[in-house]
């Protein structure tokens, strides 16, 4: 191998490369966040794991997302029409990321499933005047098994929801 | 005679000049694996208690395959990953360690679909630094020391920026420009020492309004940097991208380290950096 063919393999980096347009992809992708509405209610979508489908999800899974939107949940321990001592009742929280994880990842979980219990559950996220609201049922299987089951998933008018909580401080 | 004692002198500053490079790649390497250890095994009590907790309580939930929700699958693609940092480490051989790193950044890729962790952007950071390590260690015994340094530390200022420029571009939101989230999360009940600090010497008023300007000064420098890191040479960028990591978990969040650690080695490799 001559000193020519030796920089000409140097310069064949094909994977530095890939992953410079995957950096470029994803941060193109970001800055489309608050022009489109669409890109935002994919997004929103995904914090919620209400993507239409799950490789759609994992293809947004590496886009990076620490602290972003405002995300809130509410818990219940009674279906939403009941009047009902609410787990935390003065109002709903505001939560860093991904508001499903209130019950899916470690901490909450146990709180939640511990006990044993039917919980109801509701997440919004909003982002520049779009505000996703997804209701959420943890219907218990026994044996300390549980069901997430996805009652509903929409997008709302932040006005509507702003009133129903200042309602519930 | 002049001229062939010349010559050997340049010839013996140029291998001199390579070992020292090479010993400067092997240092970047190793620094990024220590960051990415570090940052997994940051919770490692966390993620113990977790383990407990998805064993007893499963959850299924058919938007994840089966595999996805097991808590036997999330145990072992965490156990995976710092193994495979390890023995990479440990390895010393070429392909040994692209082997390893390939290993770890697909468990790492796992663990972030996973039911039990995809909200945990520990994985998220370490995904893209993995990818990294992927790559280098593919150059390593390949390129000429400074120049795959100089491309190394390229690559690490763009995956920062991006990593900053996702947290900016999500909190150009009224929500954040408030202060209302931050707030909420952490002025008023979190037990740290900010925080702490903050809720002994000011009454709730005042914090209120400090939560709005803690918020808007994260806002600031996710953005400004999320958008010029990049573009900074190496060892200013280096230096911007470790104090900027750093100080995120430290006046926020001691557990954020899980998430920043291997961003902080990341950051690093730019000190390896050289003018060509």
């Amino acid at each position: 191998m001559d000193g020519n063919e030796q920089n000409s393999e140097r310069r064949r980096d094909p994977l530095f490369v890939a992953i410079l347009l995957a950096v470029c992809g994803a941060s193109i992708w970001l800055l489309l966040l608050p022009f489109f509405s669409t890109v935002a209610r994919i997004s929103l979508k995904r914090f919620h794991l209400a993507t239409e489908s799950f490789p759609l999800w994992c293809v947004q899974a590496p886009i990076p997302s620490m602290y972003n939107f405002g995300n809130q949940y509410e818990i219940r321990d009674l279906p939403e029409d009941l009047i009902t001592p609410v787990l935390d009742s003065r109002r709903p929280r505001y939560i860093n990321h991904y508001p499903s994880r209130i019950v899916t990842f470690a901490n909450g979980r146990y709180a939640l499933l511990q006990p044993g219990q039917d919980r109801w559950l509701t997440y919004w996220s909003s982002y520049r005047g779009q505000k996703l609201e997804t209701k959420v049922h943890i219907k218990p299987l026994g044996n300390g098994r549980f069901e997430y089951v996805r009652q509903s998933s929409e997008f709302i008018d932040p006005k509507d929801v702003d009133f129903v909580l200042s309602g519930a401080n | 005679m002049a001229t062939a004692d010349a010559s050997m002198k340049i010839g013996e500053a140029k291998i001199e000049r390579s070992q020292l490079g090479s010993e400067r790649v092997v240092s970047a390497y190793l620094i990024v694996q220590i960051g990415l250890f570090v940052g997994l095994a940051w919770k490692w009590s966390y993620f113990s208690m977790a383990d407990k907790v998805y064993h007893l309580w499963p959850l299924s939930d058919p938007f994840f395959p089966p595999w996805l929700q097991s808590a036997e699958t999330v145990r072992w693609a965490y156990v995976i990953t710092l193994g495979a940092i390890v023995l990479g480490v440990a390895g010393m051989l070429a392909t040994v360690r692209s082997v390893c790193a390939a290993v770890q950044a697909a468990a790492l890729a796992f663990l972030l679909v996973h039911q039990a962790s995809y909200n945990d952007m520990t994985f998220a950071t370490s995904l893209w630094v993995s990818i990294w390590v992927c790559w280098f260690t593919t150059r390593m015994n390949r390129d000429e020391p400074y120049e795959l340094l100089n491309r190394a530390a390229f690559l690490s200022r763009a995956i920062a920026s991006m990593i900053l420029l996702g947290g900016a571009v999500g909190k150009w939101t009224p929500e954040y420009w408030s202060g209302e989230v931050f707030y909420d999360i952490y002025f008023l009940e979190r037990d740290y020492w900010v925080f702490n600090y903050l809720r002994d010497h000011y009454d709730p008023e005042t914090l209120r309004t400090l939560a709005t300007w803690y918020s808007r000064k994260v806002i600031a420098i996710e953005t400004l940097f999320g958008f010029t890191l990049w573009l900074l040479p190496p060892k200013l960028a280096a230096a911007f991208g470790v104090a900027i990591f750093f100080s995120i978990a430290f006046l926020s969040n001691f557990l954020l380290y899980s998430v920043l650690a291997c961003m902080i080695g990341l950051c690093a490799v730019g000190f390896f950096a050289r003018r060509r």
